[in-house]
């Protein structure tokens, strides 16, 4: 005879619809101002600063660069429900989260400009640097995350992954262990439905990724990514249980990939301008301003005026990054070990010499 | 059937679909490979031609598409997988080292892994971190892997093809840096170049300049120069890192007396030190200075924004082959 | 291109709205050519074509919104342009070079072959030390190399004896001309004597041989041959070509006497002093020395009587002539003292029979009999 021995199910979380309008009774917490418009005026921020970032790369001031268009609600409400002790293990996209939490945007454009101090800004503090080759930083959440738990820390660790990472061996693995080992930890992942040209329906069968926490005893759970309100619930939620010792939440957070994968990509090469389209319609930051318009928190004077302030921000930025000077060659040396060892010495006069010579070169072509 | 002048991209290209269209056998897999056509468009307009069933986009897991591979071929497929950038070949490392390498050997020929594992590599295009790499060494290092790095277009034609038709696992490293660099004839008459062999691509009688991948366009240049000073360089394309062909390299030097060997990856273990070990054993009595390497650092590969900080350049090497060439012990 | 995306309007946001198309799908348009008017927050802004062609689809209606990187337009027939890459920039090919590769598989054909005197680094290093010239050794060791214990050796003999003279020049190159004939030819010599007594008081000797030679070469012309002793060829010449051994301090020398079956001896007699002349001062051209077919070495000015001199390759022949002597004859039963000339001919049996040479002899001594 068969019985049932394990039923689970996934619950998805919204407040808002496409346009911003509530979708039924909106619980005490959504109806005042804060923080919501807070919110708002990170997602407009990080999404000025996405822009420039664009056209920094078009005008060849600057490589290649990860879009974080349509994820705004996703990084900016997350990493303001994260406390400053709390750990961010970021993937590539997850810039505003970073901004958020005190780096100083001049060190972004830092980053996506080839110099490795975009990655040492002090005001990171312990949290990890951008994590490149897919889902890695799941694992290193689980480091993190085992650390804090053996010297009694009650502090939570957030990672991000896309829609294609969760295919890999490394984030099954930390799923895995997260709940073997109950680590303090929230993974949300951004189904942004597109790795680079492969769509959501051919990484993987199941019809929710969240169903994955399922097969390692987690928690898991699906929210609208678009929904600043549904994330605030959510995503919240996870942060305090992990904190308080309850245990891993794994968060997919249903989004849309607004932009091409990279500066170098071309979506149109994969997919239809018609679901692009569509997907504007109910991206994430028009949402967000409609609610706050329709409760009279927000209207077109503060929008302008938010508007050219955040556009200054980005501009002083982008000047200070501009005028930093690139790294001097001893620098891949002096950071190689703790100590650079004797035997590198010559390698590293070497290299100063040959920096020298080139310098001399490009200075004679002038 | 084309026969013009093509890119070393267009070369893979060119392989991949006549390989398609020979042998049943054969099936690409990868991420972005079908619809996309690959990153870098190596694969562009194979789905489309042969089908979803020989040229398929898989989910996106590095381990999966090595051990799929591994699996595949043992079962008489010859599947060509793609990893997107070398960068991120480690996960796929397990199943290269511990299974592709040695499925021959440890069945006793009973079952074989007759896979093609490509992926571009080098640095040089201005790219986010992990996507520079210049890894090959470990590769090289592990016995039973065949390690094969074109540097033209026709030999990408010719040496990918005697890839896929070999019945060894053989990775497959294309230099991204010269991916587009150059055109040159190729005809697309399904020859193969053979694998255990080297390349002289310049016949010299003062110095041997060994190279491979990216770096043997810096290395050409600075033979042409060398020739205005009147040296003669007989520049040779390692080609295949493993097994090496030693023979020709051992004669080249033993002719020539002196030896630059240049490569981008690291100099620390790097297989220039393979190569100028063998050379100090074999015609130790017929060179008249050391074996000079001209190499990548010792450091992780830069942002890219120092990222020519790193790279040798034509300069480099001049300086080592004049500075070969006045040694006077 | 095939999709215009809406550019980057300088706004800082990637929103506007579309106010009003000013083309239909269909509409062939120009580069430049407005397109539509979008407003943004600021201001209206009108967007041009980027390129001249069909319109094939216009995305969106008056009062949508559009974003920056949305597509706007599509163009009929149009690639898409591709960066080609996800990361970074590639480097286009500059020029269509529609050259052929050309490369060699293996080693280069020079490196199959080279050769060269070997020693280690080390060893080297020792001769410098020692003052020790390596191209002055024969090395004792595996293939021929330069051992140390060579260079000692070398470096004690010079020291009891003297540095070595390396040989040069002239010198050398008979030495490596012997050695090289000894490897090859199989010499085997004739020898016989010619009554000259009747010659008259200041015969010219040298021309008389060189005479002579010529006669026999027309009787035997066997002997005025090239032999190709890899091939086994024999090359016959019509020409007499005549290398005439040349003693001087330096070495020896042979300069050619050419065409001698066809020049009066007053000719020969000056070319052959010009050729002295021009040893002597040590200004003969290298070509006046190559393509002698049969040599003379006339040794009768200094010493000895019968000789086997060696024989150059290609060459199969030499004819030696010794110091004339006044001896006894036999003049039919009774005995003269005649002036004699020792002859020695010298062949290469792989080219010419002992009959041929014998022959040759016999008309040799005949044209000196006259």
């Amino acid at each position: 005879m068969h019985e049932v021995s394990y039923q689970g199910d996934i619950r998805l979380t919204r407040y808002l619809d496409d346009s911003g309008r509530p979708l039924g009774e909106m619980p005490d917490w959504a109806l005042g101002e804060q923080p919501w418009v807070g919110y708002y005026q990170q997602m407009v921020l990080a999404r000025q600063f996405d822009t420039k970032a664009i056209s920094l790369q078009r005008t060849g001031q600057m490589g290649t660069y990860a879009s974080l268009l349509g994820a705004e609600a996703i990084d900016v409400v997350s990493a303001s429900l994260m406390q400053a002790e709390d750990v961010l293990v970021p993937y590539y996209r997850n810039h505003a989260m970073q901004m958020i939490r005190g780096t100083p945007i001049s060190r972004l454009f830092l980053y996506w400009g080839g110099d490795e101090r975009g990655n040492a800004s002090p005001q990171m503090g312990r949290d990890l640097p951008n994590a490149v080759p897919i889902a890695t930083q799941c694992l290193h959440t689980c480091g993190v995350a085992t650390a804090l738990k053996l010297r009694g820390e009650h502090q939570a660790v957030l990672t991000m992954i896309g829609d294609g990472g969760t295919s890999k061996g490394d984030f099954l693995e930390a799923i895995n262990v997260a709940g073997a080992w109950q680590l303090p930890v929230v993974f949300i992942i951004n189904n942004n439905q597109w790795a680079i040209s492969v769509p959501r329906s051919k990484q993987c069968i199941a019809p929710t990724l969240a169903q994955k926490a399922l097969g390692a005893g987690i928690r898991g759970e699906q929210v609208d990514g678009n929904d600043a309100i549904a994330l605030h619930d959510v995503v919240g939620q996870a942060l305090e249980r992990a904190r308080a010792g309850k245990g891993p939440t794994l968060i997919e957070a249903l989004s849309y990939r607004l932009s091409d994968h990279t500066t170098a990509d071309d979506a149109t090469r994969y997919r239809p301008a018609d679901e692009l389209k569509a997907a504007w319609s109910r991206e994430p930051v028009a949402r967000l301003r409609n609610w706050l318009h329709g409760k009279g928190f927000w209207d077109e004077a503060r929008e302008q005026a938010w508007q050219a302030e955040s556009k200054q921000l980005i501009e002083a930025a982008v000047a200070e990054w501009q005028a930093m000077e690139p790294q001097p060659v001893d620098e891949l040396y002096d950071y190689l070990y703790a100590e650079c060892p004797s035997g590198l010495a010559e390698q590293r006069e070497q290299a100063r010499l040959r920096q020298q010579r080139r310098e001399q070169r490009g200075a004679d072509h002038d | 059937m084309t026969d013009n002048a093509i890119t070393l991209l267009d070369a893979v290209n060119l392989a991949l679909a006549r390989a398609l269209e020979e042998d049943p056998d054969v099936v690409l897999l990868g991420e972005d490979i079908g619809v996309n056509g690959g990153v870098f468009r190596a694969t562009d307009g194979l789905q489309a031609r042969f089908g979803e069933r020989r040229v398929i986009d898989t989910p996106l897991a590095e381990t999966m598409i090595a051990g799929l591979g591994v699996g595949m071929a043992t079962q008489g497929l010859r599947p060509v997988a793609e990893i997107q950038f070398m960068g991120f070949i480690f996960p796929a490392f397990e199943h290269l080292v511990a299974h592709a390498a040695r499925m021959r050997h440890r069945t006793r020929g009973r079952l074989s892994c007759p896979m093609v594992l490509r992926a571009p590599f080098g640095g040089g295009i201005h790219a986010p971190e992990h996507h520079s790499e210049s890894t090959e060494t470990l590769l090289a290092h592990i016995p039973g892997l065949r390690v094969v790095i074109p540097s033209s277009p026709a030999r990408a034609y010719g040496l990918l093809l005697a890839a896929i038709r070999c019945d060894d696992p053989v990775v497959f490293l294309e230099p991204k840096r010269i991916y587009r660099a150059s055109k040159t004839l190729v005809e697309d008459n399904g020859e193969a170049l053979p694998l255990d062999t080297c390349f002289t691509l310049r016949e010299g009688s003062d110095i041997t300049l060994i190279s491979w991948g990216a770096m043997i366009q810096e290395t050409l240049m600075a033979a042409d120069r060398l020739a205005e000073e009147d040296i003669s360089c007989e520049v040779i394309d390692v080609a295949t890192l493993n097994p090496i062909d030693h023979a020709t390299l051992i004669a080249s030097v033993h002719k020539t007396g002196r030896c630059v060997i240049i490569h981008e990856a690291p100099h620390h273990g790097g297989m220039g030190a393979e190569i100028s070990a063998t050379l100090s054993e074999q015609v130790l009595t017929s060179l008249q200075a050391p074996v000079r390497r001209v190499t990548g650092d010792d450091t992780v590969m830069p942002y890219y924004r120092n990222e020519q900080l790193y790279l040798p350049d034509v300069d480099d090497i001049l300086i080592a082959v004049r500075e070969t060439m006045e040694y006077s012990g | 291109m095939k999709y215009f995306k809406l550019p980057d309007l300088g706004e800082g946001l990637p929103e506007a709205e579309i106010v009003e198309w000013h083309v239909q799908e269909g509409d062939q348009v120009e580069a430049d050519q407005i397109l539509v008017s979008v407003e943004t927050a600021k201001a209206i802004v009108e967007v041009p074509s980027p390129q001249a062609g069909v319109i094939a689809h216009l995305f969106g209606a008056a009062g949508d919104t559009i974003h920056t990187g949305e597509p706007l337009v599509e163009f009929a027939g149009g690639e898409d342009a591709d960066t080609g890459t996800v990361v970074g920039q590639l480097s286009q090919a500059q020029n269509t070079d529609s050259q052929r590769e050309s490369f060699i598989i293996g080693a280069a054909p020079s490196s199959r072959q080279a050769g060269r005197a070997s020693t280690t680094p080390a060893v080297r290093s020792l001769a410098q030390r020692l003052g020790v010239s390596l191209e002055t050794l024969r090395g004792s060791g595996p293939g021929g190399r330069i051992t140390a214990a060579d260079v000692e050796r070398a470096a004690d003999m010079d020291q009891s004896f003297g540095a070595p003279e390396p040989l040069k020049g002239v010198r050398k190159q008979m030495a490596k001309a012997m050695a090289q004939s000894r490897a090859e030819v199989v010499p085997v010599t004739l020898c016989e004597d010619a009554d000259i007594d009747h010659w008259p008081e200041g015969t010219d000797i040298t021309m008389r041989l060189v005479q002579a030679v010529a006669a026999a070469c027309a009787a035997v012309p066997v002997l005025n041959v090239w032999f190709d002793g890899q091939q086994l060829a024999r090359r016959q010449h019509s020409r007499i070509d005549l290398g005439v051994a040349v003693d001087t301090e330096q070495g020896l020398f042979v300069p050619v006497l050419r065409d001698i079956g066809n020049r009066s001896r007053d000719d020969l007699r000056d070319g052959l002093n010009h050729l002295r002349a021009d040893v002597k001062a040590r200004s003969i051209p290298p070509a006046e020395m190559q393509g002698a077919t049969i040599t003379l070495s006339n040794f009768g000015t200094l010493a000895g009587r019968y000789a086997s001199p060696v024989i150059v390759p290609p060459q199969v022949a030499i004819v030696g002539a010794g110091v004339i002597r006044r001896q006894p004859v036999a003049v039919g039963d009774d005995v003269r003292v005649h002036g004699v000339m020792p002859l020695s001919l010298t062949f290469d049996h792989r080219a010419a029979t002992g009959g041929e040479a014998a022959r040759f002899m016999q008309a040799l001594i005949q044209s000196l009999s006259e």
